[in-house]
């Protein structure tokens, strides 16, 4: 049986090989939607999951609440390991302190400095016990090296990018940032996998970071707190976590005296969530929220969907030339359910053949799924679990596409069948294809809507008057150390006897960057303040470097040290006064410092990414502070300029690694998820549009037919070519028109609140529905228009002839 | 072998039944060969849909075999006449995606007779109706007259007790269908019972019995 099933199946999809054709192309590229969702889904859950504890870690991170509400971190003040560790004694715990971006200098013999690296992630500090914690698997050495002050263990590709061979690494001296002290290489880790939140690469004792502490930590301070130092535990199974839980709510106020009022508290955070909780930051590349995933899920699912759409689209319509064979089968005594079996197969042959297809295309678009997705990590397609997802999709999209189909076919009644009397009527309603074609459509003007809108966001964001230059200016990360300071001078001497060095600037941080310090504050001799001030160390050129325009007064004087203070127009409006020239001459007292004169307020420049507004800010001198050297170019050739200017950078700092960047590039670097956004926006918008093309061409297919006798009949009558090419557009026209009617205000709300993550943002503008409904409108035509023109040629003695 | 009684089928137009037959008797024999004629919207091809159970009717009992298959379930209807009744179509009706011997084969299958068996049947088949050589040709490579005798190679494939035909000559030119009718009088000589739908009074006469409708009634018989 089931080879005449296959027979007849096979001829059959040959017979109409237009229609098998637009199947399978619209399955296929479905399908592999739904792969590459699948794969990046599973990458980002699979986070942390090597760790055999992976369900009884828990972070210890923080709460603080303030006027401007909750704030989250994951920070944890010094001294709080000493009483966890004497309240808890069952329970394990280690803490760590993540180095954010610094220099490595690897030691080798008969070189003065030695071979210089720059590691943006990966280095810690860490005590032997989170080694232990987080399932580090030794090469070389175990983690007791980490009890002594002075030894690094390393993992094996940082060791072989250092010194070539592991093996060889070990007992060689490292120096970080340029410390007074090396560290020897004790010991060689495996290499831990991408899709974890840990990425160790380097990891020095944590004892040697109390002991050196070159940074000047407050190591007995409550008050201050860090992101960079973040304490773990293992809460084992079956143990009770409320009353651990409980005991964190009290912590502060039990041991922190200064925290009376008990404005900070602390709960746990497992392990399972530090990959999608973006109140907190994590130590990997990125965090996905489960909202993005079961969005990017919902995404995958909407695209089969429209593809089943289609498949049932064009196979009910396919359905009715079929009748005879259907009504033949019966008379021969055929059951319907061997009728609905025989369309089960046909359609499970489709949408196999589809599978295999989608597998091909996957495997060609996954290197490029970087580009839209987060998960950066190797996805590996052919694994047993996204084959058997591919299995359960394809049966599901069997089930879905065939279901209908057979239905309506096991339904036929065989005397009717065989006469030919079964017609498009009586084959399900057409409603309820215009109704899918209709959902079709809603989709795809969903998509086009918010891609128009996040394209002309970016644009807006790429375009936007930041109050500051950021074209042209090179930025070099430098260490705030004495050796430095001591030759900023003559570094700066040295570029501005270049020709295209316009001006140079030491400072903090850029205008714009994602650093932020903060600090409480009091303007014109009154109490603090209830917001705080954001601080820009810079010296006197900052404000001609990067262009910053002066609202009122003037900009202070050369000085290695604060003596006057420049606001932003944002603090003075904040503290109460309408006019800039008000605030100046007024004093005011950073923090605990000497209260200072305010002589200039400079226009509101965007200090962070659009999404935030402006702060109040405060910019003075302050040379211990300087770890950014800004650089004005005047050049065609920036890539020659960074060039020289590397060199000149390592004749003056030869014991320093270069890093430099361009400021613009920086800031888009701040806009990386958008544009990645607005990528699978489009992507997903040409899919959208394509299937819904596939599903409306299935419908003027199917319309046709239904109509050839009214066009024979209308022809004889002398109906022109035009007026029956209007007859079948004018229904498709209205079709999109309530498609749009349920797309727009969905598009809009999704796009409203999306918009609303930034703080300047493009309105929603009309233009961006007529966009959408005139694209809706050509495609539709465009696609129409072929069936249409042919119904319309074709000679009416034709149509009209019956049996 | 086939008993109606009181047959009537009827469709409400604009709420009054419009009568497609109306109160039908008739008995046809083991071995007979009947004709049934009339005009065009006599109910002709419903009276024979009927007899087939391919069509339900809406009032009156009929007997097959003693069966009451007015009473039965779709599903028992079509086992029934799966065994018993052999089809044959004015538009021959062959599967188009199907060579002549699938096509034949196609009823063996719905019954569920082993794939040996089939080939034995078919081949048989085949030879008797002199078309081996034309096995592998699909529908539309013949000429109406050849399939019309695979439709009837499928009709009798599984070898039924009763062969339906609805005006089987209809679509073939006289020689053609002076063949068809021979092989009709032959299979009835055989002993298989046939009723057919026709117009021509000269395919008639090759009946026995001759049954004439009008307006769904049976106006007389001959």
């Amino acid at each position: 049986m089931l080879q005449t099933f296959l027979k007849t199946a096979l001829r059959n999809l040959l017979k109409n090989k237009k229609h098998a054709l637009l199947n399978v192309l619209g399955l296929s590229v479905a399908l592999a939607a739904c792969i590459i969702v699948f794969l990046v889904i599973r990458y980002e859950t699979s986070y942390d999951k090597h760790l055999k504890n992976y369900k009884n870690i828990y972070e210890v991170v923080t709460k603080d609440i303030d006027e401007s509400g909750e704030n989250y971190t994951v920070g944890i003040p010094f001294p709080a390991i000493k009483f966890l560790r004497q309240d808890f004694p069952q329970y394990q715990f280690a803490q760590i302190m993540v180095n954010y971006g610094g220099q490595v200098t690897a030691r080798a013999e008969g070189q003065p400095v030695g071979k210089k690296f720059y590691e943006r992630t990966g280095t810690f500090y860490a005590e032997p016990a989170a080694a232990k914690m987080f399932e580090l698997k030794f090469l070389s050495g175990d983690e007791k090296v980490l009890d002594d002050v002075n030894s690094v263990a390393l993992s094996q590709s940082t060791a072989e990018k250092y010194f070539g061979n592991w093996k060889d690494a070990v007992g060689k001296r490292i120096n970080t940032d340029n410390a007074q002290y090396d560290l020897q290489v004790a010991a060689i880790f495996e290499d831990v996998p991408e899709n974890s939140d840990f990425p160790f690469k380097i990891i020095s004792s944590y004892k040697g970071f109390e002991t050196h502490n070159e940074a000047g930590w407050p190591l007995d301070d409550w008050g201050a707190n860090s992101s960079n130092h973040q304490i773990y535990m293992v809460i084992p199974p079956g143990a009770n976590t409320a009353t651990f839980e409980q005991y964190l709510t009290q912590f502060e106020k039990k041991y922190n005296k200064n925290n009376i009022d008990a404005k900070r508290t602390h709960f746990l955070q497992p392990l399972s969530n530090i990959h999608f909780d973006d109140r907190l930051s994590n130590n990997g590349q990125h965090i996905t929220t489960k909202r993005s995933l079961y969005t990017l899920a919902f995404v995958g699912l909407l695209v089969i969907l429209m593809a089943c759409i289609n498949f049932i689209n064009l196979s009910t319509a396919l359905a009715v030339t079929r009748s005879k064979e259907v009504g033949i089968r019966k008379v021969m005594g055929s059951s319907r359910t061997q009728l609905r079996v025989q369309v089960f197969f046909e359609t499970a042959l489709v949408v196999g053949s589809a599978a295999c297809i989608a597998l091909i295309i996957s495997y060609i678009a996954l290197p490029y799924v970087k580009n839209v997705f987060a998960a950066q990590g190797k996805l590996n397609l052919f694994t047993i679990d996204s084959l058997l997802f591919l299995l359960v999709i394809t049966l599901v999209t069997i089930f879905l596409s065939g279901v209908y189909p057979a239905f309506i076919m096991g339904k036929f009644k065989p005397v009717e069948a065989i006469k030919n009397k079964i017609n498009t009527s009586r084959v399900g309603s057409i409603s309820l294809r215009r109704a899918l074609v209709v959902l079709q459509f809603a989709f795809s003007q969903i998509f086009i809507i918010a891609t128009v809108i996040a394209v002309s966001q970016m644009n807006f964001i790429r375009n936007a008057d930041l109050g500051f230059t950021k074209e042209a200016i090179l930025t070099i990360q430098m260490n705030a150390d004495s050796v430095t300071r001591s030759r900023l001078n003559a570094f700066k001497d040295e570029l501005l006897k270049r020709n295209d060095v316009k001006q140079v600037s030491f400072s903090f941080d850029a205008p714009s960057s994602q650093n932020s310090w903060a600090s409480n504050f009091a303007f014109d001799k009154m109490e603090d303040k209830k917001f705080s001030v954001n601080l820009k160390m810079a010296d006197e050129n900052y404000i001609k470097t990067y262009d910053l325009k002066l609202a009122a007064g003037r900009f202070y004087n050369m000085s290695d040290t604060a003596r006057e203070y420049v606001v932003n127009e944002t603090l003075v409006k904040k503290c109460g006064f309408n006019n800039p020239k008000d605030a100046l001459g007024k004093m005011l007292r950073l923090g605990g410092r000497r209260p200072m004169e305010v002589v200039g307020v400079v226009k509101d420049f965007k200090q962070q990414s659009l999404r935030e507004a402006v702060l109040p800010i405060a910019i003075y001198p302050s040379k211990r502070w300087y770890q950014t050297a800004g650089i004005k170019l005047s050049t065609n050739n920036l890539v020659k300029s960074n060039t020289e200017i590397q060199q000149l950078w390592d004749k003056t700092f030869p014991e320093y690694v270069y890093q430099s960047s361009f400021l613009d590039d920086n800031i888009n670097e701040y806009y990386q998820q958008e544009q990645r956004l607005s990528l699978m926006y489009k992507i997903y918008a040409a899919l959208a549009i394509f299937i819904s093309c596939l599903g409306l061409y299935g419908l003027i297919s199917f319309m046709v037919v239904q109509k050839t006798k009214e066009v024979g009949i209308r022809k004889v009558l002398g109906a022109s070519v035009q007026s029956i090419m209007y007859l079948f557009s004018k229904e498709f026209t209205v079709l999109i028109a309530i498609a749009f009617v349920l797309a727009a205000p969905a598009a809009w709300y999704l796009m409203h609140s999306w918009l609303k993550d930034f703080a300047y943002r493009i309105e929603i503008g009309a233009g961006v529905f007529a966009i959408a409904i005139a694209v809706s409108v050509i495609i539709a035509w465009i696609t129409v228009g072929y069936k249409s023109l042919r119904a319309a040629l074709a000679n009416p003695v034709k149509s009209l002839r019956t049996e | 072998m086939i008993e109606l009684k009181h047959i009537s089928k009827w469709v409400t137009i604009g709420g009054k039944p419009n009568f497609i037959l109306k109160d039908v008797n008739a008995t046809v024999n083991e071995g007979e060969f009947l004709s049934i004629m009339g005009p065009s919207g006599s109910g002709k091809s419903t009276l024979l849909n009927v007899i087939g159970m391919l069509d339900e009717f809406n009032e009156g009992e009929y007997r097959f075999f003693h069966e009451e298959v007015h009473k039965m379930k779709e599903k028992q209807r079509s086992n029934l006449y799966k065994q018993y009744i052999g089809f044959v179509f004015q538009a021959y009706h062959l599967i188009d995606e199907l060579t002549v011997y699938e096509n034949i084969e196609t009823p063996l299958i719905y019954q569920d007779v082993k794939s040996s068996e089939r080939k034995a049947m078919v081949a048989d088949i085949l030879d008797r109706f002199n078309i081996v050589g034309k096995k592998d040709l699909f529908p539309t490579q013949l000429s109406g007259g050849q399939q019309q005798l695979v439709g009837i190679a499928r009709a009798l494939i599984a070898r039924p007790k009763l062969i339906l035909a609805d005006e089987p000559t209809g679509n073939l030119n006289s020689k053609q269908g002076e063949e068809i009718m021979n092989l009709f009088k032959q299979l009835n000589d055989e002993g298989v019972t046939i009723i057919q739908v026709t117009h021509s009074e000269k395919n008639a006469a090759y009946g026995k019995r001759i049954i004439h409708l009008l307006d769904g009634r049976i106006e007389r018989e001959e």
